[in-house]
């Protein structure tokens, strides 16, 4: 639906102010637009600039936005001499591991629910139950979490984020996936079935490679969750050996010195991998925000 | 055979979702004494009277209906804006999607750049202006500090709203607005009349689920000002967190996050009733 503006039908006589006017007007859309643009790109760029100016230039008067002169001495500093390399490899083991263990159990459960007819509308029943357990809010787990954690010795260890993360990924995953099952025609599978495969062998030799290209998007999904998750990997993990990066810029921040340059660097780094699949999967995008709650 | 496929994930969401609720409860009615562990109600009993606890939560609900509206309103305007033919579209909708996507961590990383008062973009920006920024301390103001921290989350999460509600615009068919321009009506009837309606599934889970996570807000907050100036910005969640990890009273904090629990089940459930209500029509 166009929306044009018909505020220029108002007459103006002053010409040039006219043009002007008549400008703004028509192009209304992007003049609106653009500070929106700049205000929400500008703090990341500033972020950016920090973690690659000297120090002089971080406290620089008025502050330089452009034509400094850039350095690499904050990612050094970061992931060689202090600790951020091993904060990174800590949370990409967590993303993946835990994002692998959700799809497996969740994609068995969710084709189970997409395909079985179960009794008592049990169907319906799990899905909802599945789902309303990733509404809790995570500080209500976290405590009890914390002292199960405790109870079996897992604090501080990178175990204590995969199991949790799982968990947690889990209901997403499920009803993702239910959602991408229910799309498929049974045709397919129900020839591989006559032809003498079992269930477990259609869904790996047929279903999956058909629903592919949703898995894959609800794996991203599933990294991009625990690799930003933050109050669990900060009650669950204290030490080097099973800190997240989250975590890790998070002590940087509270500390009394802030190392400001060090700090912009390991954010700036912990952002990439985050815009190159949000990139990947911009067109299932909405799909996965609103977690398929629509369907209720 | 069903059943081997579901069990994995239901033993993993018994574990660790409805097991620690259970945990939870107990812890919640326990209180340790110097002569061993008693039972009762103390801990919910407490809560009535903590005016820390009765501040925190006047601090959510101030923090949850602020944000929500400023980014209804914007994601709405900003959704109307981009839903039509203009050139760039991609682009813009790429780039307002940057903020949402950034780890919470990150956000209150690039906002306490932005805000210091001595180096930041901000203030310099304005100081360059010739504006006096003296007052102007953002975070570390008890009087600003609110404001901060909200605007912050209208700065991540109005990109959320605005993909919904854009999504939710182009799903609409053309029909009705030709009969709107038929019918002669003008663009405020057809937005009131046409759009709003049709539109209004889309909206009810966008506030449902900005209202859910504006309630448990925990994760920018803590970065931006670990609640403070002095209480100033305590909301729930952290208050929950310093109770139970700063002093250790889990039966204390326990016994909160089970307010904090009921009061987004009751909310969720009116949103859904809403929802529900427009699919019988």
């Amino acid at each position: 639906m166009n929306h044009k503006g018909t505020k220029n039908t108002k007459s103006n006589k002053r010409g040039s102010l006219s043009v002007l006017r008549v400008f703004v007007v028509r192009n209304l859309r992007y003049v609106l637009l653009f500070p929106a643009l700049v205000f929400a790109l500008a703090p990341v760029y500033w972020m950016l600039t920090i973690s690659l100016k000297t120090e002089v230039d971080q406290f620089a008067t008025p502050p330089p936005w452009f034509g400094f002169t850039p350095t690499l001495a904050h990612y050094y500093d970061a992931f060689v001499t202090r600790s951020f390399g091993e904060y990174l490899l800590n949370s990409a083991i967590v993303a993946v591991a835990s994002t692998a263990c959700a799809l497996v159990i969740g994609t068995l459960a969710a084709y189970a629910l997409a395909r079985f007819q179960l009794p008592w509308s049990l169907n319906r029943r799990l899905s909802l139950w599945i789902l309303s357990t990733r509404m809790f809010p995570a500080i209500v787990t976290a405590v009890p979490l914390f002292l199960m954690m405790r109870d079996f010795r897992l604090l501080n260890t990178l175990a204590s984020l995969i199991i949790v993360y799982t968990a947690f990924n889990l209901p997403f995953v499920v009803w993702m996936m239910r959602g991408f099952f229910a799309e498929l025609p049974r045709d397919l599978e129900e020839a591989a079935l006559v032809d003498g495969d079992s269930r477990l062998g259609a869904l790996v030799r047929v279903v999956l490679p058909l629903v592919a290209p949703g898995l894959a998007a609800t794996a991203v999904f599933c990294l991009i969750v625990s690799w930003n998750e933050f109050l669990f990997a900060l009650v669950l993990t204290q030490t080097d050996a099973a800190m997240t990066l989250p975590v890790g810029i998070a002590g940087r921040v509270t500390q009394f010195e802030i190392k400001w340059g060090v700090m912009s660097a390991a954010a700036t780094v912990a952002i990439v991998p985050i815009l190159v699949f949000a990139l990947a999967l911009q067109k299932y995008l909405v799909r996965g925000l609103s977690m398929g709650a629509v369907k209720g | 055979m069903p059943a081997l496929f579901i069990a994995p994930a239901l033993a993993v969401l018994l574990s660790l979702s409805i097991y620690p609720l259970i945990y939870s409860v107990t812890i919640s009615l326990q209180k340790e004494t110097p002569g061993g562990v008693v039972w009762g109600i103390g801990n919910f009993a407490r809560l009535v009277s903590d005016s820390f606890f009765l501040t925190a939560m006047a601090h959510t609900f101030v923090y949850a209906v602020a944000a929500l509206t400023c980014e209804f309103l914007l994601g709405l305007g900003l959704a109307l804006l981009l839903n039509s033919q203009i050139r760039g579209r991609g682009i813009f909708r790429a780039s307002l999607l940057v903020p949402m996507m950034l780890p919470a961590v990150v956000v209150g990383v690039v906002w306490r750049l932005m805000l210091n008062p001595n180096f930041g973009a901000i203030n310099g920006t304005l100081k360059q202006f010739g504006l006096n920024t003296e007052s102007l301390t953002w975070t570390a103001s008890p009087k600003l500090a609110m404001v901060s921290v909200i605007a912050v989350d209208v700065w991540q999460w109005t990109p959320f709203v605005f993909l919904v509600l854009l999504a939710g615009l182009q799903a609409i068919p053309q029909e009705p607005y030709e009969a709107a321009l038929i019918d002669g009506s003008s663009r405020w009837q057809t937005f009131r009349h046409v759009t709003l309606p049709l539109l209004k599934p889309s909206i009810l889970i966008v506030l449902l689920l900005r209202t859910m996570d504006l309630l448990r807000v925990f994760d920018q907050i803590f970065i931006l000002t670990e609640g403070g100036p002095g209480f100033a910005t305590e909301t729930i969640s952290l208050y929950i967190y310093r109770t139970a990890f700063r002093f250790f009273d889990f039966g204390y904090a326990a016994a909160m996050s089970f307010v904090l629990l009921a009061l987004t089940n009751v909310i969720s459930a009116i949103y859904i009733k809403f929802l529900q209500a427009k699919e019988e029509i």
